[in-house]
């Protein structure tokens, strides 16, 4: 994407300290037979290191048996690559048609200006690397700029050195999880209703969901915050990061989940009752916090039916 | 989840789940499309789940969260069911009120979304302007399900067409069926999706046969196809699903962009969620029927948004267009037959089996049948997507639909397509929008982005942004798309940056030409399109760019320089008293006010401030610098003579003589400039003393007269003679002058003559113009209002003769009746709010009955705002009893952009009025100058070159309203400046026409201190002191007071300093230099 990312990565790439291959293999193996694979294979790449890494490069030709300008010419062709790494914080600047005509030039150039860099690159510091898109297709919120993951609408020249200084101190993520959003529940077994609440064991000081998990053999008690919104969760024993868990019922031990799967992962997504009414569902893979409350579970009958 | 084995099953499940819908059911509807969860859609929903949950609702109210509904400028909102109320821009706090409501049956009036005219709140979703002239047939689903749910869509008809199909195994009914409905794709280029289909079941393939869903949308400032991917996912499936029924297609991609991460993630859910129930996959629905779709995400490149480049990026290679025949569907993915259709084609295919291709063809216009979804972006109040019926109009989409412009500036053009496509100016809003018209009118439909353009617009710098954007985008395949988009930037660059020159418009033009001629796909033959466009309708920005090195846009950086320097007429380096005033450096500050200027004091007065209009302040959002306010400041606090006046030549007895006829604002200006150039001047004024307008027509309580007189003495020097009570025409003629020996004469004799309404009874007693009643009060004393006011017209006199009538001692009430709304007064609005806290009545869209040729005046070119026609006058005995007038609602948009008033029937109303005051605009009287031979315009203004300022005369020199019509001050003082340049030059027999010039800010200043750190607020316009309204309204006293020297050095330090990148510039010159 950058004019950066057209050049040789030599200079930049060098500097840098070995770069830990250990992820390649799995991502090749994921995409093996597939049609097409390199594109999904070096954007999997990017999504683990942030950039293509040389090393990287070198070893999807070896293992793929595409060509060295086949798998250079298609990293540097399409603009989500990058073969240099990033900063801490990516900076993304919309330059859509709709953020241009609101003047979304002028809010690049003073990023550049503040930052000291130009589209593409990074910071000397490694904090900030500055990017442009043509659309983030969000126009109405013109001019946009995507900090880490947050859109900053409207965006003036006058907000920029707050938006950064956010940035850096971390702030732009810790609001994302605000805590007036959070509420605590009580939960029961949809199965036999027993209470899940366990008095004992606090997480974010109230009293925690208590839940039986198994992996690989090995069983455990799994606790989450009650707290409907925080990841605050709590395991026995450890879980590898990536997998996924059986979640049961520490009275009935009736399996609890397997009725929907993750919308982000697709692992299976355990189910409790919520007092009130709703049904909490949360992703049984470690490492997802996805949760979502369902207050129509009516609505998915035949869902809940096909688990019974 | 049961996998379904039948489609007997599928209308089972249907069934079930529609009974488990009751439509009465309370239900708070939240949109969490991108642009609402970016606007904090994402807490609103756990707000709501709390209040429901912990007040035990469970059971009395549901929650949905779903895709994107369009009204993005209004997100975060939500919509209740089935009250469909739309409560805008919401806060989590909100939510416990509007679900206590909606249980209620009751509204939460005050977060209910407002006419934003009128204020009035709307209670049903479909009241609303931006959702009333629009039919959702595709996007209205996304209201009605949470799109990782497909039960929500199979409740709604979702894949029963589909279930239809393979129950009667009637694959050659979908071909059939989709020719019947007329439609054409929805990507840009409008091939009829039928005839592709057509082909593609004809195609006899052993490998197998691809069906590509195309939502690398890449068209910036288009965003259906990202809306209708994460709203309503499954209509996109059962679309595909459906032609690969009809077409034997086996595989399907959806190629979805990597920048959009929300649509992936609920295609994916969609996906898997069809897959389980046995609708993808093997055996679709127990069949025998196998299709499935895969998504492979796009990394981003434009030029893939082109077939055979798409083609090449699905085989993992880099996206290089290729020659076609063989085309795609002959020869697509590993060589196999393919059809490659858009998101919104695809997910308008259920429509058409669910209604029926008759009826989908009943929408929209011959051949270009349907819906088709805009996404209204860019200037314009209403932003989001619109589903409208082919041939809508474009004035329908963007003033009724999309609200019109969301400040004062006035929309010019939109652009559609996207890059490949074209900018359609506003004189052409009647074109209906299909593939059609749009081709003819010189842009294209592309995807459906269609971007409102207005006067802060430059339309080189969008054919500069277009063809950066192409230049990156080339694959670089063929040469001359490679080199010739970047020849075209380089030319593009060169003028935006004022180094254009004609021959630069001639280059251009000769290879946009080429380029399109010599392409080989789509990117490079539409690539000219921008351009061509733009030069075709605003050929006039590119020449004012060329020869007067001006952007009027204030976009184009190296032209503008500080927007405030360029907008004001003078050039007054705005920036830099502003910075000097922020360090404290006053005197400073008032030398660079004075410089320019030889009217401070009344400037910083009764300027109307273009610099605060354009202020970058301002026009990004915020409060721009009250930039009248600090100049008041200085003006007030500084000795006037710590500015010397630079004479260039000393006059001698034998000096050239000058006559400046008319001691206004432009005479007074000329004939000091003239001065100290070491000319002798000869000021001619018609009145007992000098001023002009400044004198005869503005209220003391706004310009105190000893200010006035202080600033013009200060002025008048031994070279000026002044001669009152001397009239042109009356007491001399032009031939007299010249016969006395003056060699140049200057006219500045203004715009004195109000317009009358052109009705009976204008003449009775009582009814007087806006210019008699001022002069009488400012010259004489004289009171001419008496008991019940009424005061006609919006403009600057209208509200300085209806406070004025306020001050006169007989005066019982004063009314302003103006016919648009209080919004769009030409008057300035804080005059207008001062007025309103005195106690001036508004009455807006009122005006006179019996509104007869309101376009007349305008239609000969006179600069009126708004006139206002016949009414009828009430007298007795000669005198004014009172006049009938009509309440106006809002119509069609006229040639302004604005909504034309139009009269309501049966609304007549009378009032009851003891004077009339009639100011709905002036004109220049120049009959005299007629009877002297000179030439004059239909509008009354003198006919003068708008360059040098010559009239029909030679050595006749005018300027100020006598040659514009009725203008600022400021803008008087630039011809009095200008004349005054001129003038010298035509006596020394120079070229009178002065080079154009780029002005850029050339002096550094050391920015301000950055501000705390810790304060998070950013902070406002200061507020300009005023007398108490209660004690201004009967006295004179001059009613703005001045800044204290800390609000003026605050208010000073909230400046952008959009000096600074080229003073810094400056600086490292000079640095390297040393």
């Amino acid at each position: 994407m950058s004019l950066t990312a057209n050049k040789p990565s030599g200079g930049h790439g060098n500097t840098e300290e070995k770069v830990n291959l250990k992820a390649i293999p799995e991502i090749l193996k994921r995409h093996a037979g597939e049609r097409g694979s390199l594109i999904p294979i070096l954007e999997d790449i990017q999504t683990v290191y942030g950039y293509l890494p040389e090393e990287a490069l070198k070893l999807v030709v070896s293992e793929t048996g595409r060509s060295a300008t086949d798998v250079y010419g298609v990293a540097t062709f399409y603009r989500a690559f990058s073969l240099t790494p990033r900063g801490r914080h990516l900076v993304c600047v919309c330059l859509g048609t709709a953020c241009h005509v609101r003047g979304a030039s002028a809010i690049a150039e003073e990023l550049k200006l503040q930052l000291g860099i130009s589209d593409g690159e990074t910071t000397a510091d490694k904090e900030f690397t500055l990017e442009t898109v043509n659309c983030l297709g969000a126009c109405a919120l013109g001019p946009v700029v995507v900090i880490d993951g947050h859109y900053f609408s409207k965006v003036r020249k006058s907000r920029i050195r707050q938006m950064l200084e956010d940035a850096r101190s971390g702030c732009i993520n810790s609001s994302a999880t605000d805590s007036s959003s959070m509420f605590p529940v009580t939960v029961n077994c949809p199965v036999c209703k027993g209470g899940l609440m366990d008095e004992n064991f606090t997480l974010d000081s109230l009293p925690a969901i208590q839940l039986s998990i198994s992996s690989a053999g090995v069983s455990g008690r799994l606790r989450l915050s009650s707290l409907y919104g925080s990841p605050e969760c709590a395991v026995e024993y450890d879980v590898p990061a990536g997998s996924a868990v059986e979640v049961s019922c520490p009275h009935c031990k009736a399996a609890l989940s397997g009725a929907l799967s993750c919308s982000s992962c697709a692992a299976p997504m355990a189910s409790l009752d919520v007092q009130g009414g709703a049904v909490l569902h949360f992703c049984s893979r470690r490492g997802c916090h996805n949760r979502s409350l369902d207050l129509t579970p009516s609505s998915c009958l035949p869902e809940g039916g096909g688990a019974k | 989840m049961t996998r379904l084995t039948s489609p007997q099953e599928l209308n089972e499940l249907r069934q079930v789940l529609s009974a488990g819908t009751d439509s009465r059911t309370p239900c708070i509807v939240i949109c969490s499309g991108t642009a609402c969860q970016a606007g904090g859609a994402t807490r609103l929903i756990p707000a709501a789940q709390k209040f429901i949950i912990g007040n035990q609702l469970i059971d009395k109210i549901a929650l949905r969260s779903t895709g994107c509904h369009g009204f993005c400028e209004m997100g975060p909102f939500v919509l209740t069911e089935p009250q469909m109320a739309f409560y805008p821009q919401l806060k989590p706090e909100d939510m416990p009120r509007i679900i206590e409501a909606l249980l209620a049956g009751e509204y939460v009036e005050e977060l209910l979304y407002k006419e934003p005219s009128t204020g009035q709140p709307y209670y049903h979703l479909s009241e609303i302007p931006f959702f009333k002239s629009q039919q959702r047939s595709v996007m209205g689903f996304n209201q009605r399900i949470d799109p990782v749910r497909i039960h929500d869509y199979i409740a709604l008809g979702g894949y029963v067409s589909f279930a239809g199909l393979l129950a009667r195994n009637a694959p050659q009914e979908v071909v059939q069926q989709v020719k019947a409905s007329g439609l054409r794709g929805r990507g840009g280029a409008g091939f009829p999706t039928g005839t592709k289909w057509e082909m593609l079941a004809a195609q006899k393939s052993v490998g197998g046969k691809f069906l590509v869903c195309n939502a690398d949308e890449g068209d910036p400032g288009a965003y259906m196809d990202r809306s209708m991917l994460e709203g309503n996912p499954h209509s996109i499936i059962e679309g595909m699903l459906i032609c690969a029924f009809g077409t034997g297609a086996n595989e399907g991609i959806a190629y979805v962009r990597k920048e959009y991460p929300l649509a992936i993630q609920n295609l994916t859910a969609a996906l898997r969620q069809a897959r389980h129930l046995g609708l993808l996959g093997k055996d679709i629905l127990g069949t025998g029927f196998d299709f499935d779709i895969r998504i492979m995400p796009g990394a981003g490149a434009f030029v893939c948004g082109e077939e055979t480049a798409l083609i090449r990026s699905i085989e993992g290679k880099m996206g290089e267009p290729r020659q076609r025949p063989p085309f795609p569907i002959q020869k697509g993915i590993d060589g196999k037959p393919t059809v490659i259709n858009n998101v919104e084609t695809w997910a308008n295919i259920p429509l058409v089996f669910r209604h029926g291709a008759e009826k989908f063809a009943s929408v929209g216009t011959q051949g270009n049948s349907g819906t088709k979804i805009f996404s209204l972006v860019g200037k314009v109040r209403n932003t989001g997507l619109v589903e409208v019926p082919m041939g809508t109009t474009i004035k329908e989409i963007v003033y009724t639909i999309g609200g019109g412009a969301p400040d004062k500036f006035r929309i010019k053009a939109v652009q559609t397509g996207g890059p490949s496509g074209g900018c359609i100016p506003a004189e052409q809003f009647d074109l209906p929008v299909d593939y059609d018209s749009l081709r003819q009118a010189g842009a294209i439909m592309g995807s459906g982005g269609m971007i409102v353009m207005d006067e802060t617009t430059c339309m080189v710098d969008v054919a500069r942004y277009f063809m950066g954007f192409l230049k990156d985008e080339s694959c670089g395949k063929c040469f001359t798309c490679r080199k010739g988009t970047q020849r075209m930037f380089e030319l593009l660059d060169d003028i935006a940056g004022g180094r254009g020159t004609p021959q630069h418009l001639t280059l251009l033009e000769e290879l946009a030409l080429v380029v399109k001629d010599t392409t080989m796909c789509g990117l490079g033959q539409t690539a000219a399109n921008p351009v061509l466009s733009t030069l075709r309708y605003f050929r006039h920005e590119y020449e004012r760019h060329i020869n007067d090195k001006r952007c009027d846009a204030f976009v184009c950086n190296e032209l503008t320089g500080a927007a405030c320097q360029t907008a004001c007429p003078l050039g007054t380096e705005v920036w830099r008293y502003v910075a000097l005033i922020e360090k404290g450096r006053y005197e400073e500050a008032y030398r660079v006010i004075r410089e320019p200027n030889p009217f401070p004091s009344v400037c910083a007065r009764v300027c109307g401030h273009k610099c605060e209009s354009r202020c970058r302040l301002g026009t990004t959002g915020g409060d721009p610098i009250a930039i009248r306010a600090l100049k008041r400041f200085v003006t007030d606090n500084t000795d006037p003579t710590v500015y010397k006046p630079v004479r260039t030549r000393k006059a001698e007895p034998q000096s050239q003589k000058v006559a400046v006829v008319g001691a206004g604002p432009a005479g007074l200006t000329a004939a000091h400039y003239l001065s100290l150039k070491g000319y002798k001047v000869t000021v001619f004024e018609t009145g007992s003393e000098p001023g002009g307008m400044l004198v005869s027509c503005i209220p003391s309580y706004r310009l105190p007269r000893d200010i006035l007189q202080k600033e013009i003495a200060a002025l008048l020097d031994e070279n000026i003679t002044l001669k009152c009570n001397t009239a042109l025409g009356r007491d001399f003629t032009l031939d007299d002058l010249f016969a006395r020996d003056f060699k140049a004469v200057f006219l500045a004799t203004g715009s004195d003559k109000s317009w009358p309404l052109g009705i009976d009874g204008e003449g009775r007693a009582g009814v007087y113009s806006s210019m008699e009643f001022l002069k009488a009060f400012n010259l004489r004393g004289e009171e001419l209002a008496t008991g019940h006011v009424g005061v006609i017209g919006g403009g600057n006199s209208a509200v300085d003769a209806a406070r004025i009538a306020l001050r006169q001692k007989g005066v019982k009430s004063v009314t302003l009746y103006y016919r648009r709304t209080d919004q769009e007064m030409p008057a300035y609005i804080d005059e207008v709010d001062a007025a309103k806290e005195e106690g001036v009545a508004l009455e807006t869209l009122v005006s006179p009955v019996k509104i007869r040729h309101v376009e007349q005046a305008r239609k000969e070119g006179v600069k009126v705002e708004d006139a206002v026609s016949p009414v009828k006058i009430y007298s007795k005995h000669g005198h004014l009893t009172g006049i009938d007038l009509v309440r106006n609602g809002l119509g069609d948009v006229d040639a302004s952009g604005r909504r034309r008033p139009v009269p309501v029937e049966g609304s007549e109303f009378h009032a009851e009025l003891d004077t009339l005051i009639i100011a709905i605009g002036e004109r220049p009287d120049s009959e005299t100058l007629t009877a002297m031979g000179l030439e004059v315009n239909k509008d009354g203004t003198l006919h003068v070159d708008r360059e040098t300022l010559t009239a029909s005369r030679t050595g006749v020199f005018a300027g100020g309203d006598l040659v514009s019509g009725p203008a600022m001050v400021v803008d008087a003082i630039a011809h009095g400046r200008k004349a005054a340049a001129i003038i010298d030059r035509y006596l020394r027999g120079a070229d009178m026409t002065m080079p154009a010039e780029i002005m850029q800010p050339d002096v550094f200043l050391e920015p301000a201190a950055a501000a705390d750190a810790a304060e998070d607020e950013e902070p406002v316009r200061v507020p300009i002191p005023m007398l108490d309204a209660a004690a201004r309204k009967t006295g004179f006293d001059e009613v703005e007071l001045v800044l204290s020297a800390e609000s003026a050095q605050t208010e000073a330090g909230r400046c952008l300093r959009c000096d600074l990148p080229f003073t810094r510039r400056v600086e490292c010159e000079e640095d390297k230099a040393l």
